[in-house]
């Protein structure tokens, strides 16, 4: 059915999905009306039955629907305002690198002659490498991913072995005076 | 059940405004807790939909007829499928259908798009559900499908109209609706992109294939209505410019135009406020479209009777739907800008302008039509009919020129052609043309609109031949494959352009079947058993007249044999006539069919005589007429690639085909399973057996139906029992000596000398003629047609001169600086990857 959302699980634990409750109970639900309508034609069984579990993934909506004014969701990262002009820049890229390769199969079935293909093709390719390099000035991904990849990794592996025991290199903690291994002095 | 069904709908439009409400509230407080449960109640709607669907669905196969609903649209005998399509037999059940259709579409929309367009969400989810809580309002205030009642509880219901009791007409309104809802979708994202300002192509892409898909179901809305027509109707033809048809065929019209322009703004980021423009028109004609259909504005065989109160509360939830969002429109106009430049007139660009301008005034032209009547009744209460011919005359060339348009824009470059790369493209297709307009004059084809129509057809065929041909040949250059893996790759690469390119196809198909129409012949004949005609290659014999009844009808039967002029059986024929139960006084025609690809031959059976066994017979023969079925189902085939999801065939090339071919085979099949069709017409009471000669049926084409009941058909071509009465009138007058001028002034004059007469049934004046006189307000129907072209002419023309004219700065300054190397081959790496 189109209308079962998915609820996205508030808590962390393995328990029954809300979804497949809502499920069950609506396929226990037509059972029993299955058995409450013998004798009845088959036609308004199958009816029946079918609006009783639709009545299931009403419970599920309004869970769905109650579930996040009293429970904690974590919301997800709202959009970065600045990244819009960025998205807005790259988009135009793909676009100019888009009609480059149409000009291009255009150009190959023949459809352009080779001195438009050289000027709008040459104009188009300004408009492309500006648009790099637009993109590289306001600090590119990858300068952005590299950080982030660098922050991922300090923040995975906290700074435990930076410093070790000039004597015996056992690793010590920031605030330590002595070796908890071979007792010598750190101080100094 | 009613109970549970009334409190239904209450709470669901409850649920309804808070959705929109939780929604709006939380988008502008950035309260992600509202937006989620706003959007979680965007579901309950759909979720209480279902159910209320479920239990209305069972009052009718329970037969619970203290519904008022269920009592007048179904009745015990009714077979179960044409029970459950009682659902949306009547108008109160086709609003909850609607909104049934809306919020499941709504919600899947709305699961799709939630991560990708989160910005947009709360807005899409407001919109809807406002349309939604409009729907429900109108149900709950004025149509309840559940209402019961109070006393005196009837039996038995009284029964689905015979003429609704069909296969086609069972299946035609949902995949109308499905149309008609699926373009409130586009509708509410480019609304919320309005509203938040988030205006870049962002919501285009979201848009796009719901475009797509609810043109795909809208086309087919359309097709299975022209089948029913032509199966049904029993006047031999499959359009009739009936009212409803044409309210489905307006937001079609405007959707096809919003799925070309949108390619502009994709590749050149202009027409943007056009784009938003036609996404909001689009939704005023579905609405528009409902409202033409449900309230009796025009009348028509199947709008749903009259109501002032309908009308008046559509009439405002329109105007407010209009104003709020064009006010968005031009509150948002700074951000809506956008740099257009045409850098030439033989473009890719200016062929889309063209297109927009003819598609949008064929809109604007059918929908001024239709409403002609209204408007001058309203204006000087004079009621004129604007009958097929007048809808003929005007779109033929219109179509034509599309059609050539059609042949025509894919050839063009974006940007700029030259002469000579118009000579290279131009050529095979322009031959092609040229051949079949020279073979069409040697066979001695002498139907212009008919000829001009193969010519163009050539044309369009040799386009969309070379554009795959070219395509595969430089990809074979490319990848080095051979043709056949070149062609599903450059399909692959491009889906929605070769798609785009075997719609075409499907519509050059479908204009094939229109202009077999030019040489359709009919003759109507009298036959008693044993009795034997010929009619072009076929000779007809009848063999009997049988009455059967099947319990819920009586069938009054004709049994034809049909022969070759050469003596080969081709089978019999049975045209028939059925009395439903309680529907007696309007009986059905049936009509036979025998199909073939070169053309049909169709007999209906509009009168018979019992005691000596003769029948009156009109006997079609339409060629051509099946390639509208095919060319729908290659329609169906493109929609279905252009469709496909991005990666679809970058691995497995070999699946789009065989799926693809096998779906479109299986529509094919489906549209061409009955080879018998069975017809209906519902008739007056009185159907004479008369033959009438050329001249009174060419007269009498010029007279529009008046019986209420054929959706004003041309009086010639109809085949009910008040038409033949009319004939029956002009064939004294003519023998008594009068020309046509005179005849027709005999209708046109006001009832007084012929009051009493049971032919005009009180009816005079200029609505008896096809089309609007030239003279008073009929010259406005003449007049307004050419104004509105002009206009839109000029203001696409207007736009065009003023790009053409901006680019000239833009280019002083262009591409004389040099660049950098490693830049050029990091582009080339990139342009690399693209593919």
């Amino acid at each position: 059915m189109a209308s079962s959302p998915q609820v996205p699980e508030p808590t962390t634990d393995q328990s029954l999905p809300a979804w497949q409750f809502f499920l069950l109970c609506g396929m226990l639900s037509a059972t029993a009306v299955v058995v409450v309508a013998t004798g009845q034609h088959i036609a308004n069984v199958i009816i029946l039955s079918l609006t009783v579990i639709a009545a299931s993934f009403v419970g599920l909506a309004a869970y769905r629907t109650i579930g996040p004014l009293v429970t904690h969701v974590v919301a997800t990262a709202p959009v970065v305002a600045g990244g819009r002009t960025r998205a807005a820049l790259e988009r135009e890229k793909t676009l100019v690198l888009r009609s480059i390769k149409e000009l291009e199969f255009d150009y190959a079935m023949g459809k352009i002659s080779p001195a438009d293909f050289d000027e709008m093709g040459g104009r188009l390719r300004q408009r492309a490498v500006g648009l790099m390099q637009q993109l590289d000035h306001t600090a590119g991904y990858r300068d952005r991913i590299a950080e982030d990849v660098a922050a991922a990794v300090a923040a995975a592996r906290p700074a435990v072995a930076v410093k070790a025991c000039p004597s015996c290199a056992t690793p010590f903690d920031e605030d330590a005076r002595f070796c908890k291994q071979c007792g010598t002095s750190l101080k100094g | 059940m009613a109970a549970l069904g009334s409190y239904l709908l209450l709470f669901t439009f409850m649920v309804a405004a808070y959705a929109a409400a939780a929604s709006v509230a939380g988008a502008r407080r950035r309260n992600s807790r509202l937006i989620e449960s706003g959007i979680g109640a965007f579901y309950l709607v759909a979720a209480l939909m279902t159910v209320a669907s479920g239990v209305i669905i069972y009052a009718f196969v329970a037969g619970d007829y203290t519904i008022r609903y269920v009592q007048r649209y179904s009745d015990s005998v009714q077979p179960l499928f044409y029970k459950i399509t009682s659902y949306w037999g009547g108008l109160d059940g086709s609003v909850m259908f609607w909104v049934f259709l809306l919020s499941l579409f709504g919600s899947v929309a709305v699961r799709v798009n939630r991560e990708r367009h989160r910005e947009l969400m709360p807005y899409v989810v407001a919109v809807i559900s406002a349309v939604e809580m409009f729907f429900l309002f109108l149900m709950i205030i004025h149509n309840n499908p559940f209402e019961t009642y109070l006393t005196q509880t009837p039996t038995d219901g009284r029964g689905l109209n015979p003429l609704l009791q069909n296969f086609y007409m069972a299946i035609h309104p949902p995949t109308m609706y499905l149309g008609f809802v699926g373009l409130t979708i586009p509708f509410a994202f480019g609304l919320a992109a309005l509203i938040t300002g988030h205006l870049d192509d962002s919501w285009l892409r979201a848009v796009r294939r719901w475009t797509m898909f609810s043109w795909f179901f809208l086309s087919f809305g359309l097709t299975l209505g022209m089948i029913w027509a032509y199966e049904e109707l029993g006047w031999g033809g499959f359009w009739g410019w009936d009212p409803v048809e044409n309210a489905g065929l307006l937001p079609w019209f405007t959707a096809t135009a919003f799925l070309h322009s949108v390619m502009v703004q994709e590749r050149r980021g202009m027409l943007r406020v056009w784009n938003v423009t036609l996404v909001i028109i689009t939704f005023l004609l579905t609405i528009f479209g409902t409202f033409m259909t449900r309230s009796g504005v025009v009348q028509s065989v199947h709008a749903f009777g009259d109501d002032p109160a309908l009308a008046r509360l559509f009439l405002s939830f329109m105007a407010v739907v209009a104003l709020f969002s064009f006010g968005w429109v031009i509150y948002r106009l700074p951000l809506l800008q956008a740099r257009h430049e045409l850098d030439s007139w033989v473009s890719r660009e200016a062929a889309f302008l063209a297109n927009n301008w003819i598609l949008l005034f064929s809109a604007f032209f059918v929908l001024f039509a239709t409403m002609f009547p209204t408007i001058t009744e309203m204006i000087n209460g004079e009621r004129l009919t604007v009958g097929p011919p007048f809808f003929n005359r005007w779109m033929t060339p219109i179509g034509l020129m599309l059609l050539a348009l059609t042949g025509i824009g894919p050839l063009l470059a974006w940007r700029k052609s030259t002469i000579e790369n118009l000579l290279q493209q131009f050529l095979f297709p322009v031959a092609l043309a040229l051949a079949v307009s020279g073979g069409l004059v040697a066979m001695g084809v002498r139907v212009w609109s008919s000829g001009i129509c193969f010519a163009l057809c050539g044309l369009v065929f040799g386009t969309i031949a070379q554009e795959f041909y070219r395509g595969a040949n430089v990809r074979r250059g490319m990848t080095g494959t051979d043709l056949f893996t070149a062609m599903v790759g450059l399909v692959g690469r491009n889906k929605r352009r070769y798609g785009g390119y075997v719609v075409h196809l499907g519509i050059v198909l479908m204009f094939l079947g229109f202009a077999g129409e030019g040489f359709s012949r009919d003759e109507q004949l009298l036959l008693k058993p044993g009795e034997e005609a010929t009619v072009g290659r076929y000779v007809l014999r009848m063999d009997a007249i049988r009455v059967t009844d099947d319990g819920q009808k009586q069938m009054v039967t004709a049994h034809i044999s049909v022969k070759d002029t050469d003596g080969a059986d081709l089978g019999r024929m049975y045209p028939a006539k059925w009395y439903y139960r309680k529907h007696e006084e309007e009986p059905t025609t049936e009509v036979g069919i025998r199909r073939s690809f070169a053309e049909d031959l169709y007999i209906v059976m509009p009168a018979f005589e019992l005691a000596d066994q003769t029948a009156s017979v009109e006997v079609h023969v339409n060629p051509l007429v099946n390639w509208l079925w095919v060319g729908f189902g290659i329609m169906a085939l493109g929609t279905g690639i252009a469709l496909l999801p991005e990666r679809a065939l970058s691995f497995a090339a070999a699946r789009m085909p065989a799926d693809a071919v096998t779906a479109s085979l299986l529509a094919g099949a489906l549209l061409l399973a009955p080879a018998v069709a069975e017809a209906q017409h519902v008739d007056g009471p009185a159907s004479q057996l008369q033959i009438f000669s050329k001249e009174v049926k060419d007269v009498t084409r010029k007279l529009a139906c008046w019986c209420g009941g054929c959706s004003k058909l041309p009086v010639g071509d109809c085949a009910c029992g008040h038409c033949a009465l009319v004939k029956k009138e002009v064939t004294q007058m003519m023998d008594e000596g009068r020309d046509e001028k005179a005849v027709l002034a005999h209708y046109v004059t006001p009832p007084t000398e012929h009051s009493q007469d049971d032919v005009h049934r009180g009816e005079s004046g200029h609505v008896l003629l096809s089309e609007p006189p030239d003279v008073g307000s009929g010259r406005l129907a003449w007049l307004l047609p050419y104004a509105l072209g002009l206009l839109g002419l000029a203001g696409a023309g207007m736009a065009a001169v003023r790009w053409t004219r901006r680019p000239a700065v833009a280019v002083a300054g262009g591409p004389s600086t040099v660049v950098a190397p490693e830049l050029q081959s990091r582009l080339d790496d990139e342009l690399r990857d693209l593919d």
